[in-house]
C-alpha cells in the first residue's frame, strides 16, 4: 500500500522525465493508479466494503449459501481487523515484535466491562474508557519492554500480558470474575436510543443487519482512515527508517526511542478500541482475552495476511476467523456435488489446516496473502498497459 | 572557540587503550583527516565523537557545551553529523525518502506528534531532500528503491544522509571504503565539491593518503590510540616519526 502511495505521491511532482510521461498517460489503468492513492478513494472503498460485506457473506443468494456465513462472525471479522491493522503498524511498519497485545485487546474488553457494569453502558463510554485503558497501559508497559530489542522485547511484552491474565485469573476476581470471565456486561443503548443488537430496518438492514454491525463498522472504517493518515504522515516514513536500519535513523538525529514507544502506544490503541468492541459485541469479556494465544493469533493473522501492508492483516482476519469458526463446524469433507467422503470430522481439524496454510505462505509468498493480491494485480496492469 | 573539543579523551575495552589521552580540536571551516595505521582507535575516536561509545573519562565540547553524556540522535540534533563506513542506508525506502528522513529530523527536531498530518506538505523537508540529492548527484535516481542502487551509489546515498542533516561538522568514517578506483575518484570529487558548495566542517578517517593530502587543512595521525603527529599534510609527509609508524618508513 504504502509504495503505492509513494509514487501517488511523486506523481505531484513534475521534475523528473519518468513522471511527465506517467502524467500524460490518460487510460484507464493508469488513472486508477493515481486515484487509488488517495486517502478519499481508499476511505470510500473501505466504507462500500463495509457496506456490502455482512450482505455478500451471510445474505446474498448463492454466495452466502456457498460461504456458510452469519451476520454476527462478520462483524467479529471487523472487529479482529482493527486490531489487526494497528497491529500492523507496530509489526510490519515498525519491525517490532509483540507477543503480548492480548493485554491491550483483553485489557480494553476488562475496562469497557467494567465500565458497563459500574458506572455506564452507553457503547460509547465502553469504546472510549476500554481505549484510554489500551494507552494507559501500552505506554507503560512500552516504556518498559522497548528497553530491550529483538527477542528480549518479544519476551516481555509476553511476560508482561502473561502477569496481566494471572492477575484477572484470581487477584482481581472481584473485580473480573475470575475464571467464568466478566458476565453479565449489559450494554446500553446508543445515544439512549438505538439498540445495537436489533436489525437496521429496511434497505439498511439488508445490506448491513444490525445495529452492531453498523457500529463496529463505522469504527473500522476510522481506524483505515486513521491508520492510512499515519502511514502518510512522517510518522509513517520514520516508522519504516527504524525497521530498515534503526541505528541509522538514530544517527540521523531521531528520537528512535520515542518513535518506536508512540508505534507501541499507536497500535495499543487500536487493540483498545477493538477490545472494548469485543465485549459489546459478546457482552461478555472470556479470561481468555488475556491469554497469550490472543497475542500468538493476531501475529498470526497480520503475517498471513501480509505484515507491512495495510489491508492484508485484515485479509488475514478474515481467512483465520473463517476457518476457525466455518471450517470447523464441516463435519466431513466430501467431494463437490457428491456423497463421497474424503475426511470424516474434517472440521475437527481446523488447526491444523490454519497451520498448513500458514506455513505455504510464508514459504511460497512472505508478503502474506496481500502479497498475492499485489502480484496478480502488477500483472493484470502490466497486460493491460503492455499496448502503451 | 574551537567548533569540536576533545580534552584528556580515553577510552578502554578491558584492558586495551582504544583512545589514549586524546586532544583534538576542530576549528570552523577546517578540514581535519584522522590516519592511522589498524587499530590506531580512528573509528572508536569517531564513535566516542558520536556518542555511540561513552569514554573512560575525560570530555567532548561541541561548540563549547559537553556532549559527553547526550544520546547519538542529540549530538545529531546540535549539528554533528557522521557518514558511516558502510553504506548504512535505509534499503527498502527510495533514495528520495531516504534523504527525507535526514531532512525531516533537522528541520523537525527529533520527535514530533505530527501524526495525522500528510509528508506533502512539509515542504521544508521536501527542499532540503532534492538540494541534498542534487548536490550528490542521486535527484535523477529520486524514485529507486535504495536496495537497487550500485554500491557506489549507496555510498554517495550514505553521505546524502549525512549531508540532509545539515550538519555544523560531518564525520566521515572512510568514506571510500571497499570503493573502485573510479568509484573512489567520484567520492574525492563529491567531497570535494561538498566542501567548496557547503563550505563544510569535517573531519575524515581514511585509508587513502591520496584523498587526505587532497582534501584535508590539517592531519593528524593517531598510533595506538594516542596522537603522534598533528600538521599540514606538507608537515605530516616529511614527519618521520609518522612514517616509522604508520608508513614503515616508506618515502612518500
Amino acid at each position: 500500500m504504502s509504495e503505492k502511495t509513494d509514487t501517488a505521491t511523486a506523481s505531484t511532482d513534475t521534475t523528473t522525465s519518468t513522471k511527465s510521461e506517467t502524467a500524460f498517460g490518460g487510460s484507464l489503468s493508469e488513472r486508477w493508479e493515481q486515484l487509488r492513492g488517495r486517502e478519499g478513494t481508499v476511505v470510500g472503498l473501505t466504507a462500500i466494503f463495509v457496506a456490502v460485506f455482512p450482505w455478500l457473506f451471510a445474505r446474498a443468494p448463492v454466495i452466502s449459501d456457498f460461504v456458510q456465513g452469519y451476520q454476527s462472525l462478520a462483524t467479529l471479522i471487523l472487529i479482529w481487523g482493527i486490531f489487526a491493522i494497528g497491529f500492523d503498524l507496530l509489526l510490519g511498519y515498525t519491525g517490532l515484535l509483540s507477543f503480548g497485545h492480548a493485554a491491550f485487546w483483553g485489557g480494553a474488553a476488562y475496562a469497557s466491562g467494567i465500565v458497563a457494569k459500574n458506572v455506564s453502558g452507553d457503547p460509547i463510554v465502553m469504546v472510549v474508557s476500554g481505549t484510554l485503558f489500551a494507552v494507559l497501559l501500552a505506554w507503560v508497559l512500552g516504556f518498559l519492554s522497548l528497553r530491550r530489542g529483538g527477542i528480549y522485547f518479544a519476551i516481555l511484552t509476553l511476560a508482561f500480558a502473561q502477569m496481566m491474565y494471572f492477575m484477572a485469573a484470581s487477584p482481581l476476581a472481584f473485580l473480573t470474575n475470575g475464571e467464568n470471565g466478566l458476565t453479565g456486561v449489559e450494554v446500553g443503548s446508543l445515544f439512549g436510543m438505538i439498540h445495537l443488537e436489533a436489525d437496521i430496518p429496511a434497505f439498511g438492514g439488508m445490506l448491513l443487519g444490525t445495529w452492531l454491525y453498523a457500529f463496529v463498522g463505522l469504527f473500522f472504517v476510522g481506524a483505515v482512515a486513521v491508520a492510512y493518515r499515519i502511514l502518510n504522515s512522517p510518522y509513517g516514513m520514520v516508522f519504516r527508517a527504524i525497521r530498515e536500519n534503526e541505528q541509522r535513523a538514530e544517527f540521523v538525529g531521531l528520537n528512535v526511542w520515542r518513535y518506536k514507544l508512540m508505534a507501541f502506544i499507536i497500535s495499543g490503541a487500536f487493540a483498545g478500541v477493538a477490545g472494548s468492541l469485543f465485549t459489546i459485541h459478546g457482552s461478555y469479556v472470556p479470561l481468555q482475552s488475556l491469554f497469550w494465544t490472543e497475542s500468538g493469533d493476531i501475529v498470526v493473522m497480520t503475517v498471513l495476511g501480509g505484515a507491512g501492508s495495510m489491508f492484508g492483516p485484515v485479509l488475514g482476519v478474515g481467512l483465520y476467523l473463517y476457518v476457525e469458526n466455518i471450517v470447523s463446524t464441516i463435519q466431513a469433507l466430501t467431494i463437490p456435488f457428491t456423497d463421497i467422503v474424503l475426511i470424516k470430522d474434517f472440521g475437527f481439524y481446523w488447526h491444523l489446516l490454519l497451520g498448513a496454510i500458514f506455513l505455504v505462505v510464508v514459504w511460497v509468498v512472505p508478503d502474506g496473502l496481500w502479497g498475492i493480491l499485489s502480484r496478480i494485480r502488477e500483472f493484470v496492469s502490466a497486460k493491460l498497459g503492455g499496448d502503451r | 572557540m574551537p567548533l569540536l573539543e576533545t580534552e584528556n579523551l580515553v577510552k578502554e575495552f578491558g584492558g586495551l587503550v582504544a583512545t589514549d589521552d586524546v586532544n583534538l580540536t576542530v576549528e570552523e571551516d577546517e578540514r581535519v583527516s584522522v590516519i592511522g595505521p589498524n587499530g590506531a582507535g580512528k573509528s572508536t575516536l569517531i564513535n566516542l565523537i558520536t556518542r555511540r561509545l561513552d569514554p573512560t573519562s575525560g570530555d567532548i565540547r561541541f561548540k563549547g557545551e559537553s556532549i559527553v553524556g547526550l544520546d547519538p540522535h542529540e549530538v545529531v540534533q546540535l549539528g554533528v553529523s557522521k557518514s558511516f563506513q558502510t553504506a548504512s542506508i535505509f534499503p527498502d525506502l527510495t533514495v528520495k525518502e531516504n534523504a527525507e528522513i535526514a531532512a525531516l529530523a533537522a528541520e523537525r527536531g527529533a520527535f514530533g506528534f505530527e501524526f495525522l498530518k500528510h509528508r506533502n506538505s512539509l515542504t521544508d523537508v521536501h527542499e532540503v531532500a532534492r538540494d541534498t540529492l542534487d548536490s550528490v548527484g542521486l535527484l535523477d535516481r529520486s524514485d529507486t528503491v535504495a536496495t537497487d542502487l550500485p554500491y557506489g551509489d549507496k555510498r554517495r546515498l550514505e553521505i546524502g544522509i549525512a549531508l540532509a542533516s545539515e550538519p555544523d561538522l560531518l564525520l566521515m568514517d572512510e568514506p571510500t571504503a571497499g570503493m573502485s578506483p573510479e568509484e573512489t575518484k567520484s567520492t574525492v570529487e563529491l567531497i570535494e565539491q561538498v566542501k567548496r558548495e557547503h563550505g563544510l566542517t569535517f573531519v575524515l578517517v581514511e585509508h587513502d593518503m591520496e584523498i587526505v593530502f587532497s582534501v584535508s587543512d590539517r592531519i593528524v595521525v593517531l598510533s595506538r590510540g594516542g596522537i603522534i603527529a598533528e600538521g599540514t599534510p606538507d608537515e605530516i609527509r616529511g614527519n618521520e616519526a609518522v612514517q616509522e609508524a604508520y608508513l614503515g618508513g616508506v618515502e612518500l
